[in-house]
């Protein structure tokens, strides 16, 4: 944007102008602000020694809850898949992301639709969302949870709840939600349950006793005031705090929400990891919003989070903004002109909201649905995972850590003043950390 | 990115020499740490340290090593890494009424270590990375551990290269990190224990040729107690 009223802008008006209406999509915000990518490693030379590759050990097991669960979760990779609905994403989509998973030792997440039996039966841990919405939300599943992650808000849309557009809201969809068919739906924005965190605590008890104390327990914000949602997470039970930046995405939600709430994950995590470490509690912090690389994990896990939690990466791995999909008979089907019905391109489509999405992932058209075939979805996430993971540890083993949570902010220093002050690491060459040396 | 030396005494007939054995070794090792150089000496009045900034070889001179009698002394020449050259921060580290410790090579997370120590109420004279160490050792033996256990904790605890001397009234210690790439060698008569960077600097101890001389391995701690 290089004006007030750049053809974009002018397009917006007269969209707003033609329907009356705020305009919808998917995905998280496209505007650029300060991330990981303004922030740099400083890895090994003479001062300090990297590790080899081959031979020497750098670890990825990461515990999360051990501070009341009796059964914390436990993982090999600090790299979870974020909580996308049964709804948002079709039923072949949330299989496959569970398979891959399992496959590579971490874990997925329901949603907001809640937990289906294949999703279940195909995910090895699974961590069961608790919303303000309670679709599909029942006891009987929680107890089949290996965790509870009670979402107080999400990056995309901090402050508001989710949508569902009635061409998703299939006849499955609307029975595990108990909703009509059709009929657009849009989530509550606040849990009709309990307000404010000392009611928080009573929840969390709550799902405690239901579960036998045997589960960790999540709480998850959208990143706006971090420092006070964290500690008040931490102060109302939560054994581990989800912390989702601006960059965080959405099947649907107003662009005005996606583009003008909420921090940049980048901020976010370094202002959560020091309300943690002020408090001193054994609460650990996963951060998502825009994680795309190993190099993205190893600076989230520098600035101190413990795991990150990927969504649209995923959803990207599984095919998404894909050109063409895999028939059964192994033959590429090109799709470019059911994007160009959808006046986008692959590659620049964010339209999961109309439940057209011409790979079959964020839809509940069956016909649509059978073009993602969830073997090999599986197997292609599945692959992403592990190349973040090796990036990751390629990254730590060149500062020198046996474990990839060993990475520390000293490894870090800030391409740009913004960064800097907002990851509170020095800009590049210098010793300034501005706000903190000045 | 530094020299260390120690002699351990079984034989007190040897105690008398103590300062001028270690002086010697110490003058092996100056080249691995011209920018500061320190010892401890366990003597009849307890621990003694001295540390300086400059050529080992001077400051030697300068502590009067060579007339200090003792049963145990520890000696270090520094090549300063990340830290600042200073007196306070040359080696050893004393933390602790008795406890030496002196290091060669350089942590990768010390940072996060010395917040975790300093959460618990720790407090740190510099910015040295060998300090943390030194403070985390010191707080486990606070805590109640003995030595042998707190340095297995350091391998646990510590990611970098390592070759630690470590000493208090009645112990001597040696350990190095998994990958024991930073040198220490060890040599054992009937009168002394000695640990070296260099093997130069064992072959003027009396009695050397009959010694038994080994590496030790990759975060096994090496303890002699008196």
């Amino acid at each position: 944007m290089n004006h007030t009223f750049p053809p974009s802008v002018i397009a917006e008006i007269q969209e707003r102008a033609a329907l009356g209406r705020y305009a919808i999509r998917g995905l998280g915000a496209r505007r650029a602000v300060p991330s990981f990518d303004d922030l740099l490693l400083l890895t090994a030379s003479a001062s300090r020694y990297p590790l080899e590759g081959y031979r020497e050990r750098c670890s990825t097991t990461t515990v999360l809850g051990a501070r009341n669960a009796s059964q914390p979760v436990v993982l090999d990779i600090p790299i979870t898949i974020a909580g996308m609905s049964f709804g948002a994403l079709s039923a072949a989509a949330k299989d496959a992301l569970g398979r891959a998973a399992s496959e590579v030792g971490t874990s997925t997440t329901t949603g907001d639709g809640g937990m289906t039996p294949e999703e279940r039966s195909s995910s090895k841990t699974l961590v069961y969302q608790c919303l303000p919405s309670r679709y599909g939300f029942n006891p009987d599943d929680l107890r089949k949870a290996d965790a509870v992650e009670i979402v107080l808000g999400q990056g995309a849309k901090p402050g508001g709840g989710g949508m569902l557009l009635g061409q998703k809201v299939g006849p499955r969809v609307a029975a595990m939600r108990t909703l009509p068919e059709g009929i657009d739906q849009r989530s509550a924005s606040r849990h009709p349950d309990w307000t404010g965190p000392d009611d928080l605590t009573i929840k969390i008890l709550e799902l405690r006793e239901a579960t036998d104390w045997r589960i960790p327990v999540y709480v998850k914000v959208g990143a706006t005031r971090v420092e006070h949602d964290v500690k008040l997470a931490i102060a109302a039970g939560a054994d581990v705090v989800v912390v989702d930046g601006m960059q965080g995405g959405t099947a649907a939600t107003q662009s005005a929400f996606i583009e003008h709430t909420g921090i940049p994950t980048l901020a976010a995590v370094r202002l959560a990891s020091d309300a943690i470490a002020e408090v001193g509690a054994d609460v650990q912090l996963i951060v998502s919003g825009g994680v795309r690389s190993g190099a993205d994990v190893a600076k989230a896990l520098a600035l101190g989070a413990d795991a990150v939690s990927i969504g649209v990466g995923a959803l990207v791995a599984l095919g998404c903004n894909d050109s063409a999909y895999t028939a059964e008979s192994g033959e590429r089907v090109d799709v470019t002109g059911d994007y160009r019905k959808l006046k986008v391109l692959p590659g620049d489509c964010a339209h999961c909201h109309t439940g057209a999405c011409p790979v079959g992932i964020a839809t509940q058209d069956p016909v649509l649905e059978r073009r993602l075939d969830p073997d090999t979805g599986a197997e292609r996430v599945a692959n992403y995972l592990r190349s973040l993971a090796m990036e990751t540890t390629m990254l730590a083993r060149a500062c020198g850590k046996s474990d990839v949570h060993r990475l520390e902010p000293e490894d870090l220093v800030a391409l740009t003043v913004e960064a800097a002050a907002m990851a509170r690491v020095p800009l590049a060459g210098t010793s300034w950390i501005p706000g903190v040396t000045g | 990115m530094c020299g260390i030396v120690g002699l351990h005494l079984k034989d007190p007939a040897l105690e008398p020499q103590l300062g001028a054995l270690l002086s010697g070794m110490l003058a092996q090792v100056r080249e691995r740490g011209p920018d500061s150089a320190g010892v401890g000496v366990y003597g009849p009045g307890g621990l003694a340290v001295r540390k300086g900034v400059g050529d080992p070889v001077a400051l030697a001179e300068e502590f009067g090593l060579a007339g200090m009698r003792g049963h145990q002394a520890v000696g270090h020449t520094r090549m300063a890494t990340e830290s600042a050259i200073t007196v306070e921060g040359s080696h050893p580290f004393s933390p602790r009424p008795g406890l030496c410790l002196v290091h060669n090579g350089s942590f990768a997370n010390h940072a996060t270590v010395r917040r975790a120590l300093e959460a618990e109420g720790v407090v740190f004279d510099t910015d040295n990375d060998s300090e943390v160490a030194a403070r985390f050792v010191a707080h486990r033996l606070d805590r109640g551990d003995d030595l042998d256990k707190a340095l297995r904790l350091v391998c646990d605890v510590f990611d970098g290269f390592y070759t630690l001397l470590v000493t208090t009234d009645d112990e001597f210690a040696v350990v190095r990190d998994a990958v024991a790439c930073k040198p220490a060698i060890l040599a054992e008569t009937p009168a002394w224990v000695a640990m070296v960077s260099e093997y130069r600097a064992l072959v003027g101890l009396p009695g050397f040729a009959a010694a038994r001389v080994f590496e030790p391995g990759p975060e096994e701690v090496c303890l002699w107690k008196r």
